[in-house]
């Protein structure tokens, strides 16, 4: 395996951030967790722009992105990253405290992979953030890379 | 007029006959066409008394014409018509003649009247104190009949006919005559009516544009003009003329009349042909220029008194209307709906336009005020009216049965209908009905009676009535007429109504357009709720249970406890917001009605519930055929949801809880749905709070829940127009019954 991929969460509020590592190192996820604060972080990590220019070429397992976020929102990095077909078979999962109808619609539509309203109960929060993490960083098969030389060598 | 054999000659035939270029003259006068610029001879009368060959000047014929005539060209009259010049005497004939003069087609048409005894002169200063007094009577006149009888007398007295009659056309035509004058020689014709097709259309124009005829002997023979076309190859325009020969019908009716002379006049009120002066004598009579110049002076002041009268009494007819008006518009302005401020102001929606009834009819409703035919027959009434192609703003009629036969069974409450349509969209209209009024009419013959072929079996002919026994006539089926005041009183109520109407539209547009702007501001409220206020109580949540788990070693039994609490509160109030925002959903999202099999979404539902439930539980379900639902899927499983599970719920302690689901036969036009348990059931007292938001019959230790389940049970039955009720007893279970609107289920 040429290195796990990471899991990046895309999360502003720091209890959140909090409760949802601690539910990952209950899964016990060998993947590295990359964590970003909004929206316009979360870009540069997936195109290695700014911060990020130096990172691995490696796409994330998947991203776990909340919608209500500082500067560019969930709504627009999930536009941006289905939009290209660069970064379009990344994984996006949204995580996010909304039940609105027209955030779940807009998603959908704008090709998310899944859409998980975090649960109020501690244990059902715990159990879904670990099945998440479970399942798209270990279960899914992600499509097959294309090859290509590394853009960074 | 010769006509040949045309078998369907009715009494209009006359109204074809083109009177006023008949070509002849009566006896009594002469008649001469000049070119109005050589002053030529062109036409002249067989009659003259001196050859005047055209061609010929007048200076080589009747010289002593010459400057008079001069005189009217050089300054003509600005009114029009046939105008009296001056008398003058004939040196080749010895006599003296009155000379009146007209302009046709460039012509200069001179007709002269011989006066038959020099010795009378009846000039215009012999009658001018009876002028004087005619003018003081007038004025102290108190009706119009009063008025009428007034003028009767003078032209009577001034022509010294027989008999003078004055004569009012009605909007038909006919005529009825309301005063009269005579001296006993000729029958009285007083309240006499004729029909129209007596006075035909083309003489009515005639007098409306020549105000004075006369025939001074019935059994004149005409005299042709030579020749018969004018210089322009056109037949002479006799219409100004004062010698005009007559139709052989009128000469016919009047021997029938047995009259021998006539003169009328005619009575014009804003230049439309009001009625007539119709004077009659036995015996041929003549009557000088003079004195027709008079009668027509009598005539013209009398029209005028008669216009101001009439003129008068609209405006104060307007005037008291106007004020009915003012008062129903304050009360329409008063109210939410102009209808209601209609309908309580009963006496004044029928005083606007004074009709003992009216109605206020739109697409559902129908409102009776005061004496109307019923419901039914006013629905009858605006269907047909709504029918009705042309936009007429106002539609009126004092004969509603020649409009609608049926309308004949209500005539004697609606035989009058005058009705305004007050929205073309809503199809709604305001009706004021009047009553029948049974009148008997006098007619001077029969006036449906067709022409009568000449029994002596000569060529078909016209023969104006021979007898004129009075032919009674019962009038039914008609209302006193709408008073032009009246009619438009009704149109300006309608534009009142329209302007209301209108405003209301708008103030209704923007209170909608509010409405929209803070449901969108609620909308944000609720997502800004649901994303920000959801997050701390998950927070507490996760961290309590974090601090459970991971410090449990540190806490004492008691911090434990605390920690427990604090997490189950945190948690509740979580749910509440969770069920607070599906609720606002439920308000808000579109139906989006599908029809579907209602027992597969039972069974669904089922299987969902009772994952929760422990399997030690003992459930028996009993489930019957439930058919097919017309609903929104989504939302009625939320229903069904929320009743299976506090089914479950309620039943908790029971040994065997029994949850029966099923359907009732339907009932108004709805499915009728319910979901019975064994369980705890409740006090009926309390059946009123059952479905409200944040209700609870049981203690949080024995029941959980937040209260909206119901609420939100109750919120979609009714977006789907269905209903819900519960019935129960303490101690010994529930039924919940819901229902959805039958429409559409079965596609």
């Amino acid at each position: 395996m040429a290195g796990l991929k990471p899991i990046l969460l895309v999360e502003d509020n720091p209890n959140d951030i909090e409760l949802t590592l601690a539910a990952l190192e209950a899964g016990q996820l060998a993947n590295e967790i990359v964590i970003c604060r909004d929206g316009a972080e979360a870009l540069d990590f997936v195109y290695r722009r700014g911060p990020y220019e130096g990172r691995t070429v490696q796409d994330p397992a998947v991203i776990l992105l909340d919608l209500k976020l500082p500067k560019v929102d969930g709504l627009e990095v999930l536009a941006k990253v289905k939009g290209d077909p660069q970064t379009r078979t990344i994984p996006v999962v949204m995580l996010t405290s909304s039940r609105e109808e027209t955030d779940v619609v807009r998603s959908y539509d704008l090709g998310v992979n899944a859409f998980v309203v975090k649960p109020v109960g501690f244990n059902e929060f715990f159990k879904a953030i670990q099945e998440l993490g479970v399942f798209w960083a270990v279960l899914n098969e992600p499509p097959p890379h294309r090859g290509g030389w590394p853009s960074n060598a | 007029m010769s006509r040949t054999e045309t078998p369907s000659i009715d009494l209009t035939a006359c109204d074809r006959e083109p009177i006023h270029i008949v070509g002849s003259v009566q006896p009594h006068g002469f008649l001469l066409t000049l070119d109005a610029a050589s002053l030529v001879i062109a036409q002249a009368s067989e009659n003259a008394p001196v050859p005047a060959p055209p061609g010929t000047p007048l200076d080589d014929v009747l010289p002593e014409l010459v400057a008079v005539v001069r005189r009217y060209l050089d300054d003509p009259p600005n009114e029009a018509g046939a105008h009296y010049l001056r008398t003058v005497a004939l040196a080749g004939t010895g006599r003296r003649y009155e000379v009146a003069a007209h302009r046709v087609d460039g012509l200069v048409v001179l007709e002269l009247e011989e006066i038959a005894d020099a010795g009378v002169e009846d000039g215009l200063d012999a009658l001018t104190p009876r002028l004087r007094a005619f003018v003081q009577r007038l004025r102290l006149a108190r009706s119009t009949e009063e008025l009428c009888a007034i003028v009767a007398e003078d032209i009577r007295h001034i022509t010294e006919f027989d008999r003078a009659l004055v004569y009012r056309f009605d909007r038909d035509w006919h005529g009825t005559v309301l005063a009269e004058s005579g001296n006993g020689v000729l029958p009285s014709y007083l309240d006499l009516r004729f029909p129209a097709s007596d006075i035909p259309v083309q003489a009515r124009e005639l007098y409306r544009r020549n105000r004075l005829r006369i025939i001074p002997d019935a059994s004149y023979r005409a005299v042709p003009i030579r020749p018969v076309l004018t210089p322009t190859g056109q037949p002479l325009d006799l219409s100004q003329s004062v010698l005009r020969s007559v139709s052989p019908v009128h000469v016919e009716y009047m021997r029938n009349m047995g009259t021998m002379a006539s003169m009328s006049v005619s009575i014009l009120v804003d230049d439309k042909l009001w009625g007539l002066i119709s004077c009659h004598n036995r015996d041929p009579r003549r009557v000088s220029l003079q004195a027709r110049n008079a009668c027509d002076f009598l005539t013209q002041i009398f029209a005028l008194q008669l216009s101001a009268r009439e003129r008068g009494a609209q405006a104060e007819q307007r005037l008291a209307l106007g004020a009915v008006q003012a008062r129903l518009l304050g009360f329409m302005a008063e109210e939410d709906s102009f209808v209601d401020g209609l309908i309580k102001h009963p006496d004044d929606v029928m005083a606007l336009v004074n009709a003992p009834g009216a109605a206020i009819v739109t697409g559902d409703r129908c409102r009776l005020i005061g004496d109307t035919p019923a419901e039914a027959d006013v629905r009858a009434l605006y269907d047909w009216l709504s029918n009705q192609t042309d936009e007429a703003e106002v539609f009126v009629t004092e004969s509603m049965s020649e409009r609608l036969p049926a309308a004949r069974s209500f005539a004697d409450r609606a035989s009058g209908l005058l009705a305004i349509s007050v929205s073309k969209k809503y199809a709604s209209y305001i009706l004021w009905f009047r009553p029948e009024v049974v009148r008997t009419v006098k007619w001077g013959g029969n006036p449906v009676k067709p022409a009568t072929v000449d029994p002596a079996g000569g060529p078909d002919r016209l023969h104006p009535r021979k007898s004129f026994e009075i032919w009674k006539e019962t009038v039914q089926g008609r209302s006193l007429p709408w008073s032009v005041p009246e009619v438009e009183a009704a149109k300006d109520l309608r534009t009142s109504v329209l302007g209301i109407v209108l405003r209301r539209a708008e103030e209704l547009a923007s209170l909608s357009e509010e409405l929209q702007r803070s449901n969108k501001e609620l909308e944000a409220f609720s997502y800004s709720v649901s994303h920000d206020l959801r997050a701390p109580f998950r927070h507490i949540v996760g961290y309590s249970n974090l601090l459970k788990n991971r410090e449990a070693a540190n806490l004492s039994e008691k911090g434990r406890h605390y920690v427990e609490t604090i997490i189950e509160a945190a948690f509740s109030a979580g749910t509440l917001v969770d069920n607070l925002l599906s609720f606002s959903q439920m308000g808000r999202n579109a139906l989006n009605r599908v029809p579907g099999d209602m027992n597969a979404l039972i069974e669904e539902v089922r299987r969902k519930v009772m994952r929760d439930v422990p399997p030690e539980r003992v459930v028996r379900w009993e489930i019957g055929s439930l058919g097919r639902a017309y609903a929104d899927p989504f939302m009625l499983r939320l229903v069904v949801e929320n009743l299976l599970s506090n089914a479950l719920k309620y039943t908790r302690g029971r040994p065997e809880a029994v949850i029966e689901i099923g359907r009732l036969p339907p009932k108004d036009g709805e499915a009728v749905f319910f979901v019975r348990d064994n369980g705890v059931g409740f006090d009926m007292a309390y059946v009123d709070k059952l479905f409200g938001v944040f209700q609870r019959l049981h203690r949080v230790e024995e029941f959980e829940g937040t209260g909206i389940g119901l609420a939100n049970v109750r919120r979609i039955v009714e977006r789907h127009g269905g209903r819900t009720w519960a019935e129960g007893e303490l101690g010994a279970g529930a039924t919940f019954h819901f229902t959805l609107p039958l429409r559409g289920e079965a596609h």
